[in-house]
C-alpha cells in the first residue's frame, strides 16, 4: 500500500513559472481562434448556435491542452541553490 | 495558474468572457437591418353587434365581427430569419377614432412564426382571435377602421424592435347592428 502511495506521490503535478506563463497563454489563444472561426462560421450559414459549439469545441480543447500540467511546461525549472546543511546544523545547535 | 482548479478557472471565465463579445457582434451585425416587409390585407365579411359583454360590464357595447385575408411578402419576410432571429410574433390591430377616445388600438389577431417555418403566409377567409370590443358605442356606421399587421423580432440578444408592416387596409363597419346569429 505505501509503495502505492510512494509511487502516486513520485508524478510530479507542478508547472514551473515558465510553464504556467505558457499554459495561459496558449489557452487564450486556442479561445479566441475558436470564437473567431466559429463568428464567421456562424455568419457565413446564419446560425449562431454553431458559432457557441465551435467556441465549446474550444473550450475543451483548450481544457485538454492547458489544465492537466503535462511535462511540456515542467522544462525550465528554477535553479535553486543546493541545500547547505552544514548551515542549517549550525543554527540548531546555537539555539 | 499554478493549479488544475486555477487554469480551469481562468479558461473558463476566458470563454465566457469570449463568448459574451461574440454575442455582442452577433448583436451589432443585425442592429442597422431594415425589418420593414409588405403585407396585404383585406376584409371579407364586417359585421357589427351591439351586445352586453359580460366580461366588463352587463351594458351593451359594440362588438364587431370580421373575417380577414391577410398574405405577406414571400420574397420579403422569410430573409427576416438571420442568425440574431428566434421568432417572429405577428399581431394585427385594428386602429379607430370614436367619440369617446381619440384613438383607439384593438389587437384581433396573432400569430408566432418560429424561424424554419413557412414564413410566407397566405390565410383566406380567417377568424379574429379575440373579440372586438369597443368601449361603448363607437363601432356602428364607422368609417374608418384601420387593419394594420405589425411583429415582433425575438433576437438572440440585443434589442427586441417592433415592425409594421408596409402596407394597411381601410375598412368601415355598417351602418345597421346584426341581431342574427353568426
Amino acid at each position: 500500500m505505501s509503495a502505492w502511495m510512494q509511487y502516486f506521490k513520485s508524478i510530479p503535478t507542478h508547472m514551473d513559472y515558465d510553464g504556467q506563463a505558457r499554459a495561459e497563454k496558449l489557452s487564450r489563444v486556442i479561445i479566441t481562434l475558436f470564437g473567431v472561426v466559429g463568428l464567421i462560421w456562424g455568419y457565413v450559414i446564419q446560425q449562431f448556435s454553431q458559432t457557441i459549439y465551435i467556441l465549446g469545441a474550444g473550450f475543451v480543447m483548450a481544457a485538454l491542452i492547458t489544465v492537466p500540467p503535462w511535462p511540456m511546461y515542467r522544462r525550465k525549472p528554477l535553479d535553486w541553490q543546493k541545500s547547505q546543511s552544514e548551515v542549517t546544523t549550525k543554527l540548531k545547535k546555537k539555539k | 495558474m499554478h493549479t488544475v482548479l486555477t487554469r480551469g478557472n481562468a479558461i473558463l471565465a476566458y470563454t465566457l468572457s469570449v463568448s459574451a463579445c461574440l454575442t455582442f457582434c452577433c448583436f451589432l451585425s443585425t442592429v442597422f437591418i431594415d425589418y420593414r416587409a409588405n403585407a396585404t390585407l383585406n376584409t371579407v365579411k364586417v359585421i357589427v353587434k351591439n351586445v352586453p359583454d359580460y366580461s366588463a360590464s352587463r351594458e351593451k357595447n359594440d362588438l364587431g365581427y370580421l373575417t380577414f385575408d391577410l398574405k405577406t411578402d414571400f420574397l420579403h419576410l422569410t430573409p427576416l430569419f438571420n442568425w440574431n432571429v428566434k421568432q417572429l410574433f405577428l399581431y394585427l390591430t385594428a386602429e379607430y377614432q370614436t367619440q369617446n377616445n381619440e384613438f383607439n388600438q384593438v389587437v384581433v389577431w396573432d400569430k408566432i412564426v418560429l424561424r424554419g417555418d413557412n414564413a410566407a403566409l397566405d390565410f383566406k377567409n380567417m377568424n379574429t382571435k379575440y373579440y372586438f370590443w369597443d368601449d361603448g358605442k363607437g363601432l356602428r356606421g364607422n368609417k374608418n377602421i384601420t387593419l394594420t399587421l405589425s411583429w415582433n423580432i425575438i433576437p438572440n440578444a440585443g434589442l427586441l424592435p417592433s415592425v409594421s408592416a408596409l402596407g394597411s387596409h381601410t375598412f368601415a363597419f355598417p351602418s345597421e347592428y346584426t341581431t342574427l346569429r353568426v
